[in-house]
């Protein structure tokens, strides 16, 4: 058998040319009603998220001294962020982090969805929930715990290192190993939870297509490689694009284990929301911090887009 | 920063909230008056409270103690949104920053610390005074600096115990620092329990640090900061510390074993040696500080201007500075007075204490105090004095050497204050 025969026709995807799902249309006078009932949401997110925002991107204008003076700068705050080195180094700290907890993440959640997938499963209510146990775990108390587990001279990890005879790692001071902590951490607490999403949108792919792919005599892999991740690419793309925020906001894990606002001692730890809150809160800077505030949502922008252009290319491809 | 803002914003709101609740309950109970207190490790004791509040029933109040750094960034947040405590604590280090803002402060002169004034030492009294004049704080216990040893320890290893001995043993830091060379080659353990300790002590010995007293900044050119620096990596080069971080639990289980002789001891200090290690009362010493006196820490209490009853909160710091409880709490806690007034007071000079073998407590710190000289606290002193510490601990990491450690220490002064 040829994979073309595998990849289309496509079922799991609904024919564009289908015509759109007719919505009830509301009469004029029943309008006014549904404005009213959906201001609550508007009316709080123009609160709590869009006053915010712009009074954050007002004072990114100036120097902004909590106590003191505010003076007009215009760009300077942004000029002496590119210039700053504490900036790139915590953005760097920042992917260094994500790319070692987003991708191990990844493959680790695919394995244990395909492994929670199997119908011949037991008790699979009771493996999905433990999967989320630690999701729901608060993220200080997670942050402690390993903080304790990584110690540099009682730490258990480090107790099983020097048992084996190597010599200690100091996950603290040490940049690569600190990282690999912090990520550690996230990957503990998220990957339970995409496991869960995997598993849902691989429970949606229909189970003819496995089998007509068993008749084609495709093996295990064949059939995760050929049928499971193509179904998935959409869930994929959500998950990579909800991590990455996530990723660019790792603010408890670095603080817990550093002690310390500013990263540690050669700021190893200082990762961009991190960076912010130092700014604001130790160096009090509002202005300096709101800039670094509106950097961070440009990242965030930038990476969306390229993930978005790179996952159509991907799911184009894949429809060839 | 868009989630972030929104948390400040719920944050505010809840406190907003409860606030609200805050005056409805108090207006339920009874006519007490509620005095809010935001202080930070030692500087309120509970106990005595409790004993100002049984004096005076009409008068309830609330202690709400934080770590050093987020107590006074709150205080900020706290005094933008005009929802301050009565009695806020300010830490020495800290008093250049608010000393800027007196218009966040209630002026005290107009509740009467004009007349207190003179019970004081004139040094410490400055500490609270405002850029514009007007009396922001009234100052808490000195920090006067010596040297707390372990004699059973210096036995061990040869050394005198004797006090008047000891002392002579390290008239310069220099000299500490190779008594501190000699224990170790002896005993194979550390002499001092961070050696980063020393930055600021020598640095308290002079009387400027990062900022003349016009406020500009001389923290690359002031030799005191450079020989600071130097004493404190000179030390960290002889291996003679422990690097176990202050105020850890390492650093209690250290003191316990004994895993190091000696601790450079403002007079507060004696009283978290007595509390974390029990077990070694009338192991320890006093010596004198190298290099003469010094001054370390100290903490001024402020009535925000925001605050519901700043008269209230004035008496209770009337009765609680007063030198009559400053001496008090000298011989509960060691903590030493700022009031100069009950300096000849016998029970302040002839002060010893068995946990200390007796040492002549009261005259060793009397003499720092009155020796001392007065040291300018400049603006932005705690965040440049956390980046001089961060570039000490790269360098007993051996991350760095000592001069590519003080050369990123002075560019990130400079992103910092800049």
């Amino acid at each position: 058998m040829s994979n073309a025969t595998l990849r289309s026709p496509n079922p799991w995807r609904s024919p564009s040319t289908n015509a759109p799902r007719k919505l009830g249309r509301l009469k004029r006078h029943e309008s006014k009603w549904a404005y009213l009932f959906i201001s609550p949401f508007f009316l709080m997110f123009l609160v709590f998220g869009l006053a915010p925002v712009a009074f954050s991107t007002y004072i990114a204008f100036f120097s902004w001294d909590p106590l003191g003076d505010t003076r007009f700068i215009g760009f300077d705050n942004f000029t002496n962020l590119f210039s700053d080195d504490r900036f790139w180094q915590a953005t760097g700290n920042t992917f260094s982090i994500w790319a070692l907890s987003t991708f191990p993440q990844m493959l680790l959640a695919l394995l244990i969805a395909s492994i929670l997938r199997n119908p011949k499963l037991k008790a699979p209510i009771f493996w999905r929930t433990l999967l989320l146990i630690p999701n729901i775990t608060s993220v200080l108390a997670v942050a402690i715990v390993f903080g304790q587990l990584f110690g540099r001279d009682f730490g258990m990890i480090n107790v099983i290192i020097g048992a084996m005879g190597f010599p200690h790692i100091d996950f603290i001071s040490n940049t690569l190993a600190g990282h690999i902590a912090i990520a550690t951490m996230i990957t503990w607490r998220w990957v339970g939870y995409n496991a869960l999403i995997f598993l849902a949108s691989m429970l949606a792919i229909p189970n003819e297509l496995y089998e007509s792919a068993e008749l084609d005599g495709a093996s295990r892999w064949q059939q995760f490689r050929y049928v499971t991740i193509p179904g998935l690419r959409n869930t994929i793309t959500f998950v990579i694009i909800v991590g990455t925020i996530g990723g660019l906001q790792v603010f408890a894990e670095p603080l817990t284990l550093s002690g310390n606002f500013n990263g540690g001692d050669s700021r190893q730890f200082s990762t961009l929301t991190l960076f912010l809150f130092e700014q604001m809160f130790v160096e009090h800077k509002y202005g300096y911090a709101a800039a670094i505030g509106i950097a961070i949502t440009i990242i965030v922008l930038i990476i969306s887009l390229i993930n978005f252009f790179l996952t159509r290319r991907i799911a184009s491809e894949g429809n060839k | 920063m868009i989630k972030f803002s929104k948390t400040l914003k719920a944050v505010a709101a809840i406190a907003a909230l409860s606030a609200g609740l805050g005056q409805f309950s108090a207006a339920q109970a009874a006519s007490q008056t509620t005095i809010t207190i935001w202080s930070f490790g030692n500087v309120i004791r509970p106990e005595l409270v409790t004993e100002y509040e049984a004096a005076h029933p009409d008068i309830n109040i609330v202690v709400k103690k934080s770590e050093l750094d987020p107590h006074h960034n709150s205080l900020i947040t706290a005094m933008l949104a005009k929802n301050t405590p009565d009695i806020a604590a300010v830490e020495v280090s800290y008093s250049g920053y608010f000393r800027s803002y007196p218009k966040y402060f209630t002026d005290l002169r107009t509740l009467g610390a004009s007349d207190m004034q003179k019970d004081y030492l004139d040094w410490r009294w400055e500490q609270g005074v405002a850029d514009n004049g007007s009396v922001i704080g009234i100052p808490t216990d000195v920090g006067g600096a010596a040297i707390a040893y372990r004699t059973d320890l210096f036995k061990a290893a040869g050394l005198p115990t004797d006090p008047a001995k000891v002392s002579a043993l390290w008239p310069t830091w220099d000299a500490y620092t190779k008594v501190g060379q000699q224990y170790k080659a002896k005993t194979k353990k550390a002499f001092i329990d961070n050696s980063g300790t020393i930055f600021a002590a020598i640095l308290n010995q002079g009387t400027q640090k990062y900022y003349d007293r016009s406020g500009g900044l001389i923290y690359s050119t002031n030799p005191q900061v450079k020989s600071a620096f130097n004493g404190a990596s000179n030390a960290l080069a002889a291996g003679i510390g422990s690097n176990i971080s202050q105020f850890t639990s390492d650093w209690n289980v250290g003191m316990n074993k004994g895993t190091f002789a000696t601790v450079i001891a403002p007079a507060w200090m004696l009283d978290y040696i007595k509390q974390q290690a029990p077990g070694t009362k009338g192991k320890w010493n006093i010596a004198s500080l190298p290099g003469g006196g010094g001054n370390i820490g100290g903490s001024q209490l402020t009535i925000p201007v925001s605050a519901k009853h700043p008269q209230e909160a004035m008496d209770f710091i009337k009765w609680y500075l007063s030198p009559q409880m400053q001496l008090r709490v000298f011989k509960a806690y060691g903590l030493f007075p700022s009031t100069k007034s009950i300096y000849n007071d016998p029970a302040v000079a002839n002060y010893t204490d068995p946990f200390f073998s007796n040492a002549p407590l009261g005259a060793i710190y009397t003499k720092g105090a009155l020796a001392l000289k007065p040291i300018f606290e400049g603006r932005q002193q705690r965040q440049i004095d956390n980046i001089f510490g961060q570039a000490l601990s790269r360098i007993a990491l051996k991350k760095q050497s000592a001069a590519a450690a003080w050369q990123q220490a002075l560019s990130e002064i400079k992103k910092t204050v800049g």
